[in-house]
């Protein structure tokens, strides 16, 4: 097996693992497996980490696969007196290798029994499979909690990031006339600098109303962290957690780490009435004679959940007096679009009366719907 | 080719950096393919160091460019200084001369500042072009910064475009707090730089302190390394210890007990949170294991813990008990 095609399947190797590998990024590994030694083996790790690695997720699967060919196999030691490619060998590659892209489908498909599925079968590998930020909410293990507990910062940060972005975006241009003009006063009337205007920021006052039964706990918890940690952009973020009944959470939110929220709000707050199965009629009803006084016309109302009702009265009145009373409603779905208003699925509706509604199913759609907000 | 790179290693160990031979790799080859590296890691791992050394190594003027939010052109590339252009029309004002050459004077090499970027590709020797958490800035600078790491030219409207003399090595470092776009990403090498094993960590020590002696050198690495095991906030870095190994010889000690760290913690923790709980730690073992301690793990600062919640509640392999809510989820069902 010449040199050329070990490098290529494993290339393959990755690419059927997830880990994009674009034809110039193999250009480039190559170019720089030129101007090196191999003899040392941290050398040729190197050189293959930094040209196709460009993302630290990645890692594990990067170094599993790389063990599956370099390690267990003595490839290195066997190409230790091989010849390195040529210049001319390396011209020729890009054609070669943006041919072997396009195919690479075919590839996959043949060569998925002997050798894409070597990993799968492993036990370490399949994390690294798909973007952890686009896993599924609906988690089966444990361990699958963790995994997506840990990211959790990530994403808050990152989203913190992109909210500024955007805040800073809306102010930028506006000349203020006349604080411009007032200081070009003491030069003679030239406007040397230019006084912007800061626009107003309008900071919402949130009000997130959360279904904290089963069947969604993962998916609201994970919301209602998110907006506590993203306080500051908002002037006033209050929290309900429901079941089939409501209770005010937010005092809960404001200092706890995610890790025990869960247990928490269960544990603490009023939220299970008398069946102990989710109704939203009820919530709602609850909810605005409750709180109902306290909305305004600056409140956002968010309601986290999937609407189903488990058969009880919907009470769709009581959410379009919240709207009414409000300024904006959304509704965030974890579940996917396809499967709302099948079975006790009540969306339609409540949908009548939301101004938006997004399909949750992972961290990566909330960050984007939390973006619109 | 290995003399290559073990001559880098050494090099740079001269001019005040450790690397192993990894990184040294991926130094020796940005140089010799021409592009620039992306590092990122943890904070305080000495990605900012990096750079410094290698333009320190390399004898060559460091160009550091800052990113921050809101970051734009006329920051890091170039910007007309249009007092001093306006302070010109009026001094020539009365003068009545033509137009055009009063226009060909404001927008000449005179009346340009120069922002880091035009800098480090106009100077007449190669430099070292240090974009810094480069994570922070928006998409459109992106864009631009792209533009200018593949072509290694300015064009100025006004002026004509400036070519680079020598093409800059760039580093570039990130903090990953967002995810950078594709694009700039393919025309990098990646480097990720981790905390040190201790071994490394101590070199780094007696390298970056003198007066330490071997023994503080290890004891210290030694428990660094175990209190990156600690679930912390922010685990301290490489800067931390070296912060901690020059206080603790100023402080006249040449051991490591228990009371000097406990006074002294407060080097490795930048939260009051990990303070509290390392403090805990200490004071509860009388050593310097760092041994995870049940309860304190998750509960020992819990501000919002109510009262009535029991400690044992609090211990993370209890929290969600998946088992329990599958079987609720069929009772649902």
């Amino acid at each position: 097996m010449s040199f050329f095609y070990t490098m290529q399947n494993f290339f393959e190797a990755l690419r059927h693992e997830g880990m994009p590998v674009s034809p110039s990024h193999a250009v480039d590994c190559y170019e720089a497996l030129n101007s090196i030694d191999w003899d040392v083996e941290d050398y040729f790790y190197s050189a293959l980490f930094s040209t196709l690695l460009k993302d630290y997720n990645y890692k594990p699967l990067f170094d599993h696969v790389y063990e599956h060919f370099f390690k267990s196999s003595p490839c290195i030691l066997r190409l230790k007196g091989q010849q390195v490619l040529s210049r001319e060998d390396l011209l020729g590659l890009e054609g070669e290798n943006s041919q072997a892209g396009d195919v690479s489908g075919d590839i996959n498909a043949e060569g998925a029994e002997s050798q894409g599925t070597f990993i799968n079968k492993s036990s370490s590998a399949p994390d690294g499979r798909k973007n952890p930020l686009s896993q599924d909410f609906r988690l089966d293990s444990i361990d699958d909690v963790r995994r997506m507990e840990t990211l959790f910062p990530i994403i808050a940060k990152r989203l913190a990031s992109k909210m500024i972005i955007k805040n800073k975006r809306n102010d930028r241009n506006f000349i203020n006339f006349r604080r411009t003009m007032r200081k070009s006063m003491s030069t003679g009337g030239i406007p040397l600098d230019l006084i912007t205007r800061r626009k107003q920021k309008e900071r919402p006052v949130l009000f997130a109303l959360c279904d904290v039964s089963v069947s969604v706990l993962q998916f609201s918890c994970f919301a209602l962290a998110l907006l506590a940690s993203l306080e500051k952009f908002f002037q006033h973020v209050r929290s309900f957690g429901f079941v089939d009944e409501v209770d005010e959470i937010t005092y809960m939110l404001r200092h706890a780490d995610p890790f025990t929220l869960r247990t928490n709000v269960l544990k603490n707050a009023r939220v299970v009435g008398r069946r102990g199965y989710s109704d939203y009629g009820i919530s709602f009803k609850n909810f605005l004679e409750r709180y109902g006084s306290q909305l305004s016309l600056k409140t956002t109302v968010l309601i986290f959940g999937d609407g189903r009702n488990n058969w009880g009265n919907d009470e769709a009145w009581a959410v379009e007096e919240i709207r009414k009373r409000t300024k904006k409603m959304y509704w965030f779905n974890p579940e996917n679009k396809d499967t709302w208003d099948t079975g006790d699925s009540r969306m339609r509706e409540y949908l009548k009366y939301c101004d938006r509604s997004f399909e949750v199913t992972n961290l990566l759609q909330m960050e984007d719907a939390f973006c619109e907000l | 080719m290995q003399d290559n790179i073990k001559q880098i290693e050494q090099d740079m160990y001269q001019a005040g950096y450790i690397c192993d031979d990894k990184t040294a790799t991926t130094l020796f080859l940005s140089e010799a393919l021409h592009k620039p590296i992306l590092v990122e890691g943890p904070a305080g791992v000495g990605k900012t160091a990096i750079a410094q050394a290698f333009s320190r190594m390399k004898g060559l003027p460091l160009v550091r460019l800052q990113c921050y939010e809101g970051i734009d052109e006329s920051k890091a590339m170039y910007e007309w200084d249009y007092k001093r252009q306006l302070l010109h029309i009026q001094a020539v004002a009365n003068k009545q001369l033509d137009v055009k050459e009063v226009e060909q004077d404001i927008f000449s090499d005179y009346f340009l500042l120069r922002r880091p970027l035009l800098n480090a590709i106009s100077c007449p020797t190669p430099t070292v072009l240090l974009i810094d958490e480069i994570d922070k800035v928006d998409f459109e600078f992106e864009a631009m910064l792209l533009e200018i790491l593949s072509e290694f030219q300015v064009s100025i409207p006004e002026f004509g475009t400036v070519k680079a003399n020598h093409i800059p090595y760039v580093f570039l470092t990130s903090n990953a707090t967002r995810e950078l776009s594709e694009a700039l990403k393919r025309r990098c090498l990646y480097m990720y730089l981790d905390f040190p094993i201790p071994e490394l960590e101590e070199q780094i020590l007696l390298l970056k302190i003198p007066d330490i002696s071997e023994r503080l050198a290890r004891q210290i690495a030694e428990v660094v390394r175990k209190i990156r095991l600690v679930h912390l906030k922010k685990a301290p870095s490489i800067a931390e210890s070296i912060d901690w190994a020059q206080s603790l010889i100023s402080l006249g000690k040449d051991d490591l007990d228990v009371d000097t760290a406990l006074r002294t913690l407060n080097i490795l923790a930048k939260y009051r949170e990990d303070l509290v709980k390392l403090d805990q730690m200490v004071q509860t073992q009388r050593s310097l294991n760092f041994l995870p301690v049940l309860g304190s793990q998750s509960g020992g600062v819990q501000m919002s813990a109510p009262q009535t919640s029991k400690p044992s509640e609090l211990n993370p392999k209890q929290k969600f008990s998946m088992k329990s809510i599958e079987g609720f989820k069929n009772v649902k069902k």
